[in-house]
């Protein structure tokens, strides 16, 4: 890996300098307690000491409603005209725990049948992290294998450290956005910056309120699909779909069709959640998932044990935004050490 | 533990040893020290999981409509402000009243969980809260720690309403103390000053920003149609399509909807993960229905209906 | 499949109403082509496979594929009138402009199935995913792949009986090939058999050896329909049937249509019973 240095007063320099040569995406606070992503034209604009947006930036990959196409009858026919757009951006600020969202939902969109719109913008985005400075009590992405300061799966890594920025070059992409603005970096203090950083990543591993063991909790899930502690969380949850839309792995959408008189209209996707009693609900009344114990043991099933099974890999990143969010405070982190334990009780 | 507390205890005990009720729906130790969460007991030995603090938020009524079928009586957990609520369920026959035993608290006010912890942080145990002179006293593993009322409750509480149950069964513990010169509509008033264009923008951020999760109509106790029409296929009156137009018609449909029936409970506005300020739309609503028709707040009273949805004779309007 | 669409799954292609037959009061056969002539020669699709049907404007239906490959140059549809979707399809006319992408999911195994016996056995539109599979057997290339076949059909009222053609004509006439079919209630111009399709399973006994069951109908005949498989010995990898879920990208990126850590429009829509004992029951 290739390190760079920032000094502290350069970065809003570089950040000018990115939000002149890019489409640049950065966290901005619009208000006391809530911020998000968002096109910045300046440094000034962005928040670099925000705390976990509400909005998880894969909207910019799949957004909350995408026109997929448009389609209007010409003589006798039907013409589709397809409405893929796919910029180059550059999202910066992005914490560890979104990237590895972001790591988390590519298998989805590609695979087979890759998506046609995900995967040109996730491929024309360069991606940069920016480490933690401090962990949100409903944080708990160490229980992920991943940590505040990890840039895995970013093109670029900046660490906020006492008097500058360490910068990882992870990736040809991140290296290529940085040839020319060389002007901003140095090489000087890298190995005290590496260190700096490895102390700053040992004290915010030391500061998790939240350490769910997650170890056994999927060979629990493999055979405790009928568990009365579904129902418990179920009592609780007013079925809104919170924790699906703030969450950076879900990816859960619908179809609409809009059309207008003029026999024109458009197709778009939508996000969609599974906590929503008509999502699988059939045309003739059929509900595979009639009641919200189907529904919630749907969701964390998801998130701890279908995501696993099908792709390998962990279906929540520990960002702690559903935590943070649930009006009746279900809460994930809790489920995971309460697997083990009522099993344990059984 | 704080007498509250122990009333609740007591008196759940005993509902459910004699048979009384076959579930008291209260408050529970949440995942965090200032969080609390519904729990649901239907056994005496569980009693001791029901606790009440002033973090005690969620607006319990909403879970009579969910439970309304369960066979036997359901107790809950009541402050003012969800009494009112309890009142228009009973009101538009959404529930029974001798289908429920209300157990009523008396609130002096709910914490603001955020500002709380930035002093004490979240690395301990809440013990118990106690409270005097307008102050409270949250006492834990790492010591005791003062917040004074006039700066830490959340936003609602400086424009109580009701700080006791307007309905109750049991009352756990002596009524507080109730300050009818709270001001109501400060916020509102400030909205209205605004131009139409000023107006527009705010709103406009504010649309902008909705997921349309419905958190805040699952969440209403005024919501209990049994198919919304925001989750209708056909017609789609407002499409499931999340752009400004959209979530407009949403939220203001809604306001519409409730309009008159919303007892301003707060809960809408506290559930929006978006910090859409959806309480300022009721209330206007709340303001001009009380400036018109000198109309209580809803629930206040079991007579008194909506004030948009009965009829008396006097109403000017010869097509009503 | 050629790439018609650009590589973009999602995106359709159009097609035009050839024809509409009436099934029954509440279920039509749409017979589709391809307005584009590639379209045609690349859906090659396997029977049992689905397909995703749009009216612009209305949205998109999963529907399985009623017509055999072997039958070239339109697809065919049985679609019955549930919901929304499926009510607009039953108002348009032959002639009118629809869209098309698939076929999706894995279909039903051809491989695995020849040499064998085949049983069918399906109930009201059930018989539509069945229909391209038995006609794909019953194809000329195709016959000497597989043993005797037989069709068991039961619908609620001789009014409710689909690919009456198929039925008491075609399928009819084919070598080492019954057809059984019932309906529910006597009728007073029904000379044939009266009963629930699991009971007159039960009654016809068909021998287990060297061969398939392959069912689709509604979930509570197939509830039934599948314990009478198991009595008469089919053992559960020979019992297949085909799952219905609500989908709406039919290429396992939407969420809805999984059954646990399958998609149905994936993993299946087809499953053998052994297949389906280890899914959770949520379908």
């Amino acid at each position: 890996m290739q390190y760079k240095v920032l000094e502290k007063d350069k970065i809003s320099g570089f950040l000018d300098y990115l939000a002149s040569k890019h489409n640049l995406m950065a966290p901005v606070s619009e208000d006391e307690s809530f911020s998000q992503f968002k096109r910045v034209y300046q440094a000034s604009e962005i928040n670099l000491n925000y705390t976990n947006t509400v909005i998880p930036p894969k909207n910019y990959f799949f957004p909350p409603a995408e026109n997929l196409f448009s389609f209007s009858a010409e003589n006798g026919g039907i013409e589709i005209k397809e409405s893929r757009q796919a910029e180059n951006m550059v999202i910066f600020g992005l914490r560890p725990c979104d990237i590895n969202g972001m790591s988390m939902l590519d298998p989805v969109f590609n695979g087979n049948f890759p998506d046609s719109y995900y995967g040109p913008k996730r491929e024309r985005t360069i991606l940069i992290g920016l480490s933690c400075q401090e962990v949100m009590p409903t944080c708990f992405c160490k229980s992920f294998g991943t940590d505040p300061t990890d840039g895995s799966g970013a093109d670029l890594m900046l660490t906020g450290l006492e008097n500058c920025f360490l910068v990882e070059i992870l990736t040809d992409k991140g290296a290529g956005l940085l040839e020319n603005a060389g002007g901003f970096f140095s090489d000087e203090s890298v190995d005290k910056a590496i260190s700096e950083k490895k102390l700053l990543r040992d004290k915010l591993a030391g500061a998790f309120l939240r350490e769910p063991d997650l170890s056994g909790v999927k060979e629990i899930l493999d055979k405790n699909f009928e568990h009365p502690y579904w129902e418990e969380l179920a009592a609780k949850c007013i079925g809104c779909g919170i924790c699906t839309f703030v969450c950076p792995t879900c990816h859960c959408f619908n179809m609409i069709d809009t059309s207008r008189p003029d026999a024109t209209g458009s197709r778009y996707r939508c996000h969609d959640s599974c906590m929503f009693p008509g999502f699988t609900k059939m045309a003739g009344g059929h509900n595979p998932r009639p009641t919200r114990v189907e529904r919630v043991r749907n969701r964390f099933m998801h998130k701890l044990k279908y995501h696993l099974d099908r792709y390998n890999l962990d279906g929540c990143s520990g960002c702690g935004r559903c935590i943070a969010k649930c009006p009746v405070n279900i809460d994930i982190s809790q489920i995971i050490t309460h697997i083990r334990e009522v099993v344990k009780d059984d | 533990m704080n007498n509250i507390t122990l009333e609740l205890r007591k008196q759940a005990r005993k509902l459910l040893e004699d048979q009384v009720v076959q579930l008291v729906i209260g408050y529970g130790r949440g995942s965090d020290p200032f969080r609390v969460t519904p729990v649901f007991v239907r056994h005496p030995d569980f009693v001791d999981s029901l606790i009440w603090n002033p973090f005690c938020i969620n607006n319990l009524a909403k879970y009579l409509i969910e439970y309304r079928y369960l066979p036997g009586k359901i107790a809950v957990v009541i402050k003012g402000c969800d009494s009112r609520a309890v009142n228009r369920l009973i009101q538009d026959n959404q529930i029974e009243r001798d289908k429920i035993v209300l157990l009523g608290v008396p609130c002096t006010g709910i914490l603001e969980a955020e500002k709380v912890a930035k002093t004490t942080g979240y690395q301990l145990e809440l013990e118990r809260c106690s409270e005097q002179e307008e102050k409270f006293t949250l006492h834990t593993s790492s010591g005791d720690f003062s917040f004074a009322a006039k700066d830490s409750l959340i936003t609602k509480c400086y424009s109580c309403y009701n700080h006791n149950p307007v309905v109750f069964d049991i009352m756990l513990g002596p009524a507080a103390k109730e300050n009818p010169a709270a001001v109501k509509y400060s916020e509102v008033e400030s909205l209205e000053k605004l131009n139409v264009k000023e107006k527009s923008e705010y709103w406009d951020m504010y649309f902008s920003r909705c997921l349309r999760c419905y958190a805040c109509r699952n969440v209403c106790t005024a919501c209990t149609c049994q198919e919304c029409i925001f989750n209708q296929a056909k017609p789609a009156w407002v499409d499931r399509i999340n752009n400004l137009s959209n979530n407009t018609s949403f939220h203001l449909i809604r306001a519409f909807h409730v309009a008159g029936r919303c007892v301003d409970c707060g809960e809408c506005d506290r559930v929006c993960p978006v910090n859409i300020p959806l309480r300022h739309l009721n209330q206007k609503i709340l303001k001009d229905l009380q400036e018109l028709y000198d109309a209580p707040i809803p629930g206040a009273d079991l007579e008194t209906g909506p004030a948009l949805g009965c009829f008396v004779t006097e109403d000017p309007e010869e097509f009503m | 499949m050629t790439d018609l669409t650009g590589g973009n799954p999602l995106l359709p292609n159009i097609a035009t109403i050839a024809s509409i037959r009436r099934e029954t009061g509440d279920v039509k056969t749409f017979q589709v082509v391809f307005d584009d002539p590639l379209a045609v020669q690349s859906f090659a699709h396997k029977p049992g496979q689905v397909a995703l049907i749009s009216v612009f404007g209305e949205g998109e239906a999963t529907i399985s594929i009623t017509s055999s490959p072997t039958v070239k140059g339109f697809l065919e549809f049985s679609i019955k009138k549930v919901g929304r979707l499926t009510s607009v399809l039953h108002e348009i006319e032959a002639g009118a402009k629809v869209a098309v992408r698939g076929p999706y999911g894995n279909g039903f195994p051809l491989d695995e199935m020849k040499g064998k016996n085949l049983l069918f056995v399906g109930g009201g539109i059930g018989l539509a995913p069945l229909r391209s599979l038995i006609d794909y057997v019953l194809a000329e290339e195709n016959r000497s792949d597989y043993g005797n076949v037989e069709i068991l059909y039961g619908a609620r009222s001789m009014a409710d009986i689909c690919f009456k053609e198929d039925l008491f004509n075609k399928w009819t006439a084919c070598k080492d090939t019954r057809v059984y079919t019932t309906i529910d209630r006597e009728e007073p111009e029904w000379s044939g058999h009266v009963g629930f399709v699991p009971a007159y399973l039960e009654e016809i006994k068909p021998v287990s050896n060297n061969k398939v069951a392959i069912t689709c109908g509604p979930p509570v005949m197939i509830k039934f329909i599948l314990m009478s498989l198991q009595r008469l010995g089919f053992t559960e990898e020979r019992i297949i049937t085909t799952l219905e879920m609500k989908m709406k990208c039919g290429i396992g990126k939407c969420g809805r249509c999984n059954i646990g850590s399958k998609y149905v429009c994936l993993d299946g829509p087809v499953f053998t019973l052994k297949q389906l004992k280890e899914l959770p029951p949520e379908f």
